[in-house]
């Protein structure tokens, strides 16, 4: 028999116990019934004999050893009693408790997601490592290297090759791109999946380049686009304008090993060279150049092999690799200054930049729900005080009727984690709702790259809601506890409330609390101002182009397998068609979106000077085509525009910008001096152009980095430079989006096979360069104006308490003449000073935090004065806010009552 | 209210659990056996009796049945087990062991005194 047994069957055992020492006892009783003794007498000596029933089985009981349990259960019983009797009081305490708890919860739910989770599907994901260079995350090994680590270690059961990429998949009725993955044979195998329909992929498909075309589609993408048609495994579909037969479904819920983004197929990296996705020269035999890092590998430690000893072993084989055939450096794909091996498990997001991001923004989120769930037991711990004296009689007489200090307080724990956790169960479905609306602020990235996000809560975000619930009915009643069962029987017992000793205590207690919740809202809410302040600066930026009524589209014809006069002559068709639709001033082309995702830049030397090597000017590169500039919306500050005159046949020329002109050339006095010049652009096989322009500074960056100052960038004619990858931009006289339907006929008739990729406005690219400042002012905006919130009923909690114990003193005050007006400045004062303190507090914590949030800043210092000046108001008008009402309230005192209520 | 035993700390469950190891037996009837057996001398105070049964079934070393006696009332029968079997041998061969020491030292300071 088990204690929990002993435990819930308790009525039947103490039944048990009863029975027994009552058979003892009339056994007994007969025995001495014989003996002579009369029957009452028997009785008598029997049960004295014994020693008392009771005793014997309180005795009993103990040594069952389910006291404390059974203590609990009666104290719960005592809480859930309490709580239903204050109905109010729970109410407000389980609403207050369920923000804080809730916030956490959402907040621990998405860091979960972003940076715990392992990979789902997949057997026994701890065992799964990750190959990463240095301190990178991404791909990290050519495909030589990869066959040498996966052949001559001996740490792990097998390694795994895999790498990403856009394929245009067509199916006649709409073709679209979507993420790909190219992959070892022994993929699926390492990961230990199944496919739930067909196979995966076999050895012979991991062997020749080119020989199988083969592909693995996922569960959803074949829910999707299939209708999951189970007689599609032995079909073919098109990818790439390739006809690929698909051999097996991936099982559901598998979507690739690197989440967020979701892998939609599978195709041997053997027909790697048959993608055609490389660019130019690393397209040339992809599986033979060790240039070319672009794989990631996932391997599985063998049984007993721990990470650091198989790190350590790898690491052995990359340096005799490293040594023996020394990679030329400078011309590396992926550049990597540490060339060390590291193995990682695969938790969460292991993209490195938006881990990195998710990272950032985790802990700024986690700090501001920490606060949140401070101010809010800070206010509880307010009530539950109040609420405290006004059980000081219950408590007293429970102490005079001899129950233990430790007993009490335990008893009082139990009821503020009854509370929190009533709460808690209300923050959960409050957290469902916070996670819901936290994923509209998902990173809008562009297809294919869809940022899926799983926020479903698993047993770790239950586990730590319960924990947090618990952890927080102890804070927030540890104090009030200790207060409320201080043995101060005698004048509790005789109802003298007014004792002065404990309520001045309670009320400096309550103070500090105040205190503290005016600190803490105030730092959330200036860090939340700051971000504002970033995210008004953000759109108030001089772009240097002008992305309003401008239409974006892009296309991959690498993937389409056009060739260079084919895709010259699409990007030409195209521009001119779209330039003739009503509603279009001009249209051109550009190889890179600004403030897109994909940024290249490439070394420009002037040609009348010699730079020596460390000094060579690294700008940014686009290649535009005719009205570009008229289009993008930046001005030329001298010289024109690429026109139809500039072509693959006629003098190379180039437009710099404003900054590229003062590098290579310190000398000149304004820009537009570069005019004439002569320039050398490119890595190798470098290009002589004549400067015909000079364009006005463009923050035409990557995505992220709107807050920097503008590149240098050189633009060169498209037609000189062309580039497969590359966008339309349209110029239109209103809203881009109406132009949506004639984008895609057009397309569609010169290409019925090609999608259109990231067809939206160009206003949409450049919101996602600020999407961290938003989310970041939306986020820390809501919890600061929730702190703030609590904090106010906080101050008027107090002031309200205050005014309703100094009641007489405010009624012989106005009964010796004292006006309305000297009552309410004697209120506000008592509020204001804790006001005023919880500001200096704030003041300086908000100093110490806001410096960590810089990285995410700009246009404004951390220390902006404006910001901390306008908070500070708002805080203090807050403040006074809530303590006019009580002190109006107070007014109303009818001096007569107020004097004779005590 | 702790029941003065006058017996050694311990030994009580020793008695105990050999009596209920001659055979099923229910509380009142091991409070009778050992005050006719120690012809009185070990005087158990029954108060303390209930409590050491329920230490010893929560030990697993003695476990409970619910049967009719003679008289056809139900009655709690306490039985030994395995585990309390072995915890009697241990016990009673240690038992052995001290008393033979405690009387071989008793007597040879009668020796010396003599």
């Amino acid at each position: 028999m088990r204690w929990w047994h002993r435990l819930f069957h308790r009525r039947q055992h103490e039944e048990k116990l009863e029975k027994e020492l009552r058979h003892h006892l009339d056994l007994h009783t007969s025995d001495l019934i014989g003996q002579g003794y009369s029957p009452g007498e028997a009785q008598r000596q029997a049960h004295l004999a014994l020693g008392g029933p009771e005793q014997v089985k309180e005795m009993c009981r103990d040594v069952r050893g389910t006291r404390w349990l059974e203590e609990l259960l009666q104290d719960l019983r005592i809480g859930v009693r309490m709580l239903r009797k204050n109905p109010g009081f729970t109410l407000v305490v389980a609403a207050t408790l369920a923000l804080g708890i809730g916030a956490n919860t959402a907040i621990f739910g998405l860091v979960d997601a972003l940076l715990l989770r392992p990979l789902p599907i997949v057997k026994a994901p701890g065992q799964l490592v990750l190959l990463v260079r240095g301190d990178g995350r991404g791909p990290a090994l050519s495909y030589p290297d990869f066959r040498v680590l996966r052949e001559r270690n001996e740490v792990l059961s097998d390694l795994a090759l895999y790498t990403q990429a856009p394929i245009s998949f067509g199916n006649n009725v709409r073709s679209e791109v979507v993420l790909g993955a190219m992959v070892s044979g022994n993929y699926f195998d390492v990961l230990g999946i199944k496919p739930s329909f067909g196979r995966a992929f076999l050895p012979e498909e991991d062997r020749t380049p080119g020989a199988h075309p083969v592909v693995v589609l996922s569960h959803s993408f074949w829910q999707s686009r299939f209708n999951s048609d189970p007689s599609l495994v032995g079909r073919t579909i098109v990818l790439n304008n390739q006809r690929f037969t698909v051999v097996g479904i991936a099982p559901a819920g598998f979507d690739g090993e690197s989440p967020p983004m979701k892998v939609s197929l599978w195709i041997p990296v053997m027909m790697l060279a048959t993608m055609r996705w490389e660019p130019g020269e690393a397209r040339q035999d992809p599986l033979s150049n060790r240039q070319n890092e672009n794989f990631g590998a996932i391997g599985r430690l063998k049984q007993g092999v721990s990470v650091t000893q198989a790190q350590a072993a790898l690491e052995t084989i990359n340096r005799q690799l490293e040594l023996s055939t020394p990679p030329p450096t400078g011309q590396r794909i992926t550049p990597n200054d540490d060339r060390s091996l590291r193995l990682i498990s695969p938790q969460g997001i292991m993209i490195g930049p938006i881990r990195e991001m998710a990272v950032t923004s985790s802990r700024l989120a986690g700090a501001t729900v920490l606060t949140v769930l401070l101010i809010a037991c800070a206010n509880v711990a307010n009530l539950l005080m109040a609420r405290a004296l006004r059980r000081r009689k219950e408590v007293a007489v429970r102490l005079a009727l001899g129950a233990t200090r430790g007993r009490l307080i335990r008893q009082l724990l139990t009821e503020s984690v009854l509370l929190a956790l009533v709460g808690a169960t209300a923050g959960l479905f409050l957290a469902y709702w916070i996670n819901r609306l936290l994923m509209a602020f998902k990173p809008p990235f562009p297809p294919p790259f869809t940022f899926a996000l799983d926020l479903s809560f698993d047993i770790r975000t239950f586990a730590f809601t319960f924990l947090l619930a618990i952890a927080t009915g102890v804070i927030f009643g540890l104090v009030p506890a200790l207060q409320a069962s201080r043995p101060d029987v005698l004048p509790a017992l005789k109802d003298e409330s007014n004792a002065e000793g404990p309520r001045v205590r309670w009320l400096n207690l309550r103070n500090a609390l105040v205190v503290t919740q005016v600190a803490l809202s105030l730092a959330l809410l200036i860090s939340t101002g700051l971000f504002l302040r970033t995210l008004r600066y953000a759109q108030q930026i001089d772009l240097g182009f002008k992305p309003d009524q401008v239409l974006q589209v892009s296309f991959n014809l690498r993937l389409q397998g056009y060739n260079e006069a084919k895709g010259r002559e699409f990007y030409r068709q195209i521009v001119e068609r779209l330039e003739s639709q009503p509603g279009v001033q001009t249209a051109s082309v550009t190889n890179l979106l600004p403030l897109g995702f994909i940024w290249l830049s490439t070394p420009v030397v002037p040609e009348d000077r010699e730079v020596p090597p460390n000094e060579r000017v690294f700008a940014g590169s686009v290649s535009v085509g005719s009205q570009y500039f008229e289009t993008i919306g930046t001005p030329l500050l001298r010289g024109r525009g690429f026109a139809v005159q500039d072509t693959i046949k006629s003098p190379q020329v180039a437009i710099v910008s404003e900054k590229l002109a003062r590098r290579l050339w310190p000398e000149i006095k304004e820009p537009g001096e570069a005019l004439g010049k002569r320039l050398r652009v490119g890595r190798s096989d470098l290009v002589s152009c004549e400067v015909i322009g000079v364009a006005k500074d463009s923050r035409n960056n990557i995505f992220n980095r709107i807050d920097r100052e503008p590149e240098p960038t050189i633009y060169r004619p498209f037609a000189q430079n062309y580039s497969a990858l590359a966008s339309v931009i349209v110029r239109t006289d209103g809203d881009p989006r109406g132009l949506f339907s004639a984008v895609r006929r057009e397309v569609a008739a010169l290409d019925e096979n090609l999608p259109p990729q990231n067809l939206q406005p160009l206003s949409e690219t450049v919101s996602l360069a600020s999407w961290s400042a938003r989310t970041g002012a939306t986020v820390l905006g809501v919890f600061g104006l929730l702190g703030l919130v609590l904090a106010a009923i906080g101050i008027y909690g107090v002031m309200s308490y205050s005014v309703s114990r100094r009641t007489r003193e405010i009624g012989l005050r106005m009964a010796l003449g004292a006006e309305t007006r000297d009552v309410i400045r004697l209120i506000l004062k008592q509020g204001m000073g804790l006001t005023l303190i919880g500001t200096i507090i704030g003041l300086m914590l908000a100093l110490a935090v806001t410096r960590l949030l810089t990285s995410l800043l700009y246009g404004v210092t951390a220390t902006d004065p404006a910001t901390f000046a306008g908070v500070v108001l708002f805080v203090i008008g807050v403040a006074v806010l809530a303590c006019y009402l009580p002190a109006r309230r107070a007014t109303k005192v009818d001096p007569m009552m107020a004097l004779r209520c005590e | 209210m702790k029941p003065k035993s006058d017996l050694p700390q311990g030994t009580l469950d020793l008695l105990i659990l050999k009596l209920v190891a001659l055979g099923p037996i229910h509380g009142y009837a091991i409070a009778q056996r050992l005050e006719q057996v120690s012809r009185g001398v070990v005087q158990v105070p029954q108060g303390s009796l209930y409590p050491a049964l329920h230490r010893l079934e929560n030990r697993s070393l003695l476990a409970a049945d619910w049967k009719l006696t003679e008289t056809g009332r139900e009655a709690k029968f306490y039985r030994v087990t395995r585990k309390g079997q072995a915890q009697l041998e241990t016990e009673a061969a240690g038992w052995q062991r001290l008393t033979q020491a405690v009387s071989l030292i008793l007597k040879m300071s009668e020796g010396g005194a003599g």
